[in-house]
């Protein structure tokens, strides 16, 4: 099929749109309402759910920070807090960017220019995350071990059960890491294609 | 006549404008339909900045498509969503075989496009001229000319495989 059979089916499409005028006024003010508005909302929800777990948890760190009796402890504590306080603030500040682009303001090339940086950052971010992630799990097991059980697990003989349980997740954050940065990666190079192209 | 009047005039004077870009930019009905509401609302909170120095119809592409760009994709829909589903975005009243074909295989190879050329895409099946997807888009008009033909090419080649 050539370009110009393309376009002829284009415009018999058009052809037919505009003998059919369905929408009513009605329907189209119902359209301009606010509530109705669905464009980020589920995303956001996701995002702002998973902020929210983590400030608890954070808090529920701070609260129990006197019981953190080491310095190494104490170490361990402040990386958790930090981590759990700053990235999702950072994702949810970049998500708030993405959110509000201004539409009408620039053309088509420069929205798509902001909009892939924004994304890109977030993606970024995003991609940190997990990396960080990995990290994480050597670091929150001490801290939830002291504040929940007392049991400082630097001075623990772990049982045979437990080096298992270590391995397996060991193993799963591993693949899960690998994987879900390797899939970000992928995505945002694309992304920087896209950004590269348009700025040329 | 009232600002609502006149806006949902123009809004169903233009909904097949409406319905080409919002299908250019989404690959199932329902992102479609959510798309299509989005575009209006955004055309609906833009009303006033319109000042008359495009056509009405350059600005509505404008904003059509930069909200289409900056839409992230939702893995669910929302309930409040206006059931428009068989108002505009149902053709088969006049249902053609042949042109629901091609238009399948039209559809296919846009979603092959990136960004830039899909919009650029949508303008050339529109029949715009180079000066007009050179407002729309940012481009300068040479550009948009060399764009175009390394669109037609990368057609030529995904259609000959």
């Amino acid at each position: 099929m050539e370009l110009k059979e393309l376009q002829t089916a284009w415009s018999q499409l058009s052809q037919q749109l505009n003998k059919q005028e369905k929408l009513t006024n009605e329907i189209i003010l119902k359209m301009t309402q606010d509530k109705y508005r669905n464009k980020f909302k589920t995303l956001n929800t996701y995002e702002t759910v998973g902020a929210v777990v983590c400030y608890i948890i954070s808090l529920f760190v701070i609260i129990n920070f006197y019981k953190l009796d080491t310095w190494y402890l104490q170490l361990c504590g402040v990386i958790t807090l930090g981590f759990l306080t700053i990235m999702p603030t950072l994702v949810l500040r970049s998500l708030k960017k993405i959110k509000n682009l201004d539409i009408i303001k620039g053309t088509y090339r420069e929205t798509l220019i902001t909009y892939t940086k924004e994304k890109n950052h977030l993606l970024k971010l995003q991609q940190i995350g997990i990396a960080f992630s990995f990290l994480l799990m050597f670091i929150v097991v001490p801290v939830t071990s002291k504040i929940i059980s007392n049991k400082n697990i630097f001075h623990t003989q772990p049982e045979p059960i437990q080096w298992f349980a270590v391995v397996v997740a060991l193993l799963f954050v591993t693949v899960i890491t690998r994987w879900g940065y390797r899939s970000y990666k992928k995505i945002t190079d694309n992304a920087a294609e896209v950004l590269k192209d348009l700025e040329a | 006549m009232g600002k609502e009047t006149v806006f949902a005039n123009l809004i169903r004077e233009h909904q097949g404008l409406l319905f080409k870009v919002t299908s250019i930019y989404t690959n199932n009905k329902e992102d479609q339909e959510d798309l299509f509401q989005e575009v209006v609302y955004q055309l609906w909170k833009y009303f006033d900045t319109f000042r008359n120095e495009s056509k009405i119809s350059t600005w509505m592409y404008r904003v059509a498509m930069n909200t289409a760009i900056t839409q992230l994709k939702k893995s669910k829909r929302n309930s409040n969503s206006v059931p428009i589903t068989e108002v505009i975005l149902n053709r088969s009243e006049t249902k053609n075989d042949v042109l629901e074909e091609r238009l399948k295989l039209l559809y296919q190879q846009i979603q092959d496009l990136n960004p830039l050329e899909k919009g650029l895409m949508l303008l050339l099946l529109e029949d715009k001229s180079y000066k007009e997807m050179a407002q729309i888009t940012g481009l300068s008009e040479s550009n948009v000319g060399t764009r175009i033909s390394r669109i037609k090419a990368k057609l030529k080649k995904n259609m000959a495989k």
